[in-house]
């Protein structure tokens, strides 16, 4: 389906906050300024739609940079990227009829950052696979003395299974570490190259001693699997993305 | 994305963009009564993140590599940086930097669909790369045949791109 053309009071929705933040400085998507609409002691960050809305670079960047914002007062429950509310009366209605479960997610977050902790194979270390490992070493023989095409095929086949083997055990061990710091944790999708992919819920003062240890995991399994991490962010991994339907 | 840098290896990187497109893309609220508007040529953005280790082009790199390992006499661990040293395997290394650089550039140009020109950035990679299969009968047959992933991508992506594109044209 192409790009919705969009309402004309129709509203971006970048998240919720408890009422009495300031609006965000920083310019929303399509350039909009951001507004504040409160009811409930609750107050939605949101500007006027853009009337197509496509995920570009810049309203990426927006929509995180208005959430960072908010993030820094306070606790904020974040919006996906392209939520919209048709007019503000569905808004307000939402805030209002859904406080008590807002609120309830709004103090699950409260003091916390999320940090988004991402690991990437490195194809290195191949003495080592192959001095440990039998197999690999009579293949390596094998090749070197009959090297054909094939051959060097199913040789670099088999040092890829080993450097990806290296680097999931050194992802568990990494989590192994880390979890025990992080109130929750959400593992997102990991593939045959990116075999870490986890967000962990931390308070804030627990941040700085968490990149201690995943700076110490970098050093200690940087050969066999890159680290990197991204926050602090806004929750995003840790509100429910459904609240309870209204009147519940 | 996989760095052949140690010193860079070692040091987590800071976040960028794209560290958090699937947090943003995928994680936050939604709520039920508003409206989520599907976004053309995120799909596609997905995949184009992901840089394919598992391809032929991958194993022989790794199996030259290996192939230059002392195997009786080396006690020493090396790593593929170290390994990479010979002439032959400058010219490998330098093809994979060509491959991430045009794959960045796809990236952008699906992050920023209307500020750059459709066809640019992607003519140039593809017709190096033709060029290559030309002068290499033996990978050119391996690209078609064994590579299991990557390939098959590579030619879906700029065909269902421009078909984006002509949607919203049409619009």
């Amino acid at each position: 389906m192409p790009a919705t053309t969009t309402a004309v009071d129709a509203l971006y929705v970048y998240g919720i906050a408890p009422a009495g933040v300031r609006a965000p400085r920083h310019p929303g998507v399509d350039g909009a300024p951001v507004r504040l609409l409160t009811e409930s002691g609750l107050c939605a960050a949101v500007s006027d739609a853009p009337a197509r809305l496509r995920p570009r670079r810049r309203d990426l960047l927006a929509h995180q940079a208005v959430l960072d914002e908010l993030a820094a007062q306070g606790p904020l429950l974040p919006m996906r990227f392209a939520v919209l509310s048709p007019d503000p009366d569905a808004l307000l209605s939402q805030l209002r009829s859904d406080t008590a479960h807002l609120t309830r997610q709004l103090d699950g977050v409260r003091g916390c950052v999320e940090l988004n902790v991402k690991g990437a194979v490195v194809p290195g270390c191949f003495a080592d696979l192959v001095r440990r490992d039998e197999k690999l070493r009579e293949l390596a023989h094998r090749t070197r003395r009959r090297p054909d095409y094939e051959a060097n095929v199913r040789l670099g086949e088999a040092l890829a299974r080993g450097v990806r083997r290296e680097a999931r055990r050194a992802a568990r061990d990494v989590l192994a570490h880390l979890t025990p710091l992080a109130l929750r944790t959400v593992h997102g999708t990991t593939d045959d190259e990116h075999v870490l992919s986890t967000s962990f819920l931390l308070r804030s003062a627990d941040e700085g001693r968490f990149r201690q240890v995943v700076a110490a995991r970098a050093r200690d399994c940087g050969d066999r699997l890159a680290l990197s991490v991204t926050g602090p962010l806004p929750c995003y991994s840790f509100v429910d993305p459904r609240p309870a339907p209204a009147g519940r | 994305m996989i760095t052949y840098d140690d010193e860079v290896v070692c040091a987590p990187r800071a976040g960028t963009l794209y560290d958090v497109l699937e947090l943003i893309l995928d994680r936050g609220m939604v709520i039920d009564v508003f409206v989520r508007v599907s976004l053309v040529g995120i799909e596609i953005l997905k995949i184009d993140a992901r840089i394919v280790v598992a391809s032929v082009d991958t194993y022989l790199r790794f199996a030259e590599a290996c192939n230059r390992l002392d195997l009786e006499h080396d006690v020493r661990s090396k790593t593929v940086p170290e390994l990479f040293g010979g002439p032959v395997s400058r010219t490998v290394r330098k093809g994979a930097q060509r491959k991430a650089h045009s794959l960045t550039e796809k990236v952008r140009d699906l992050l920023t669909p209307e500020e750059t020109e459709p066809e640019e950035p992607e003519e140039p990679p593809r017709t190096r790369e033709r060029e290559e299969r030309g002068r290499s009968p033996q990978r050119s047959r391996s690209r078609t045949t064994a590579r299991p992933r990557g390939d098959a991508e590579d030619d879906d992506r700029p065909r269902s791109r421009r078909r984006t594109e002509k949607e919203d044209e049409e619009e």
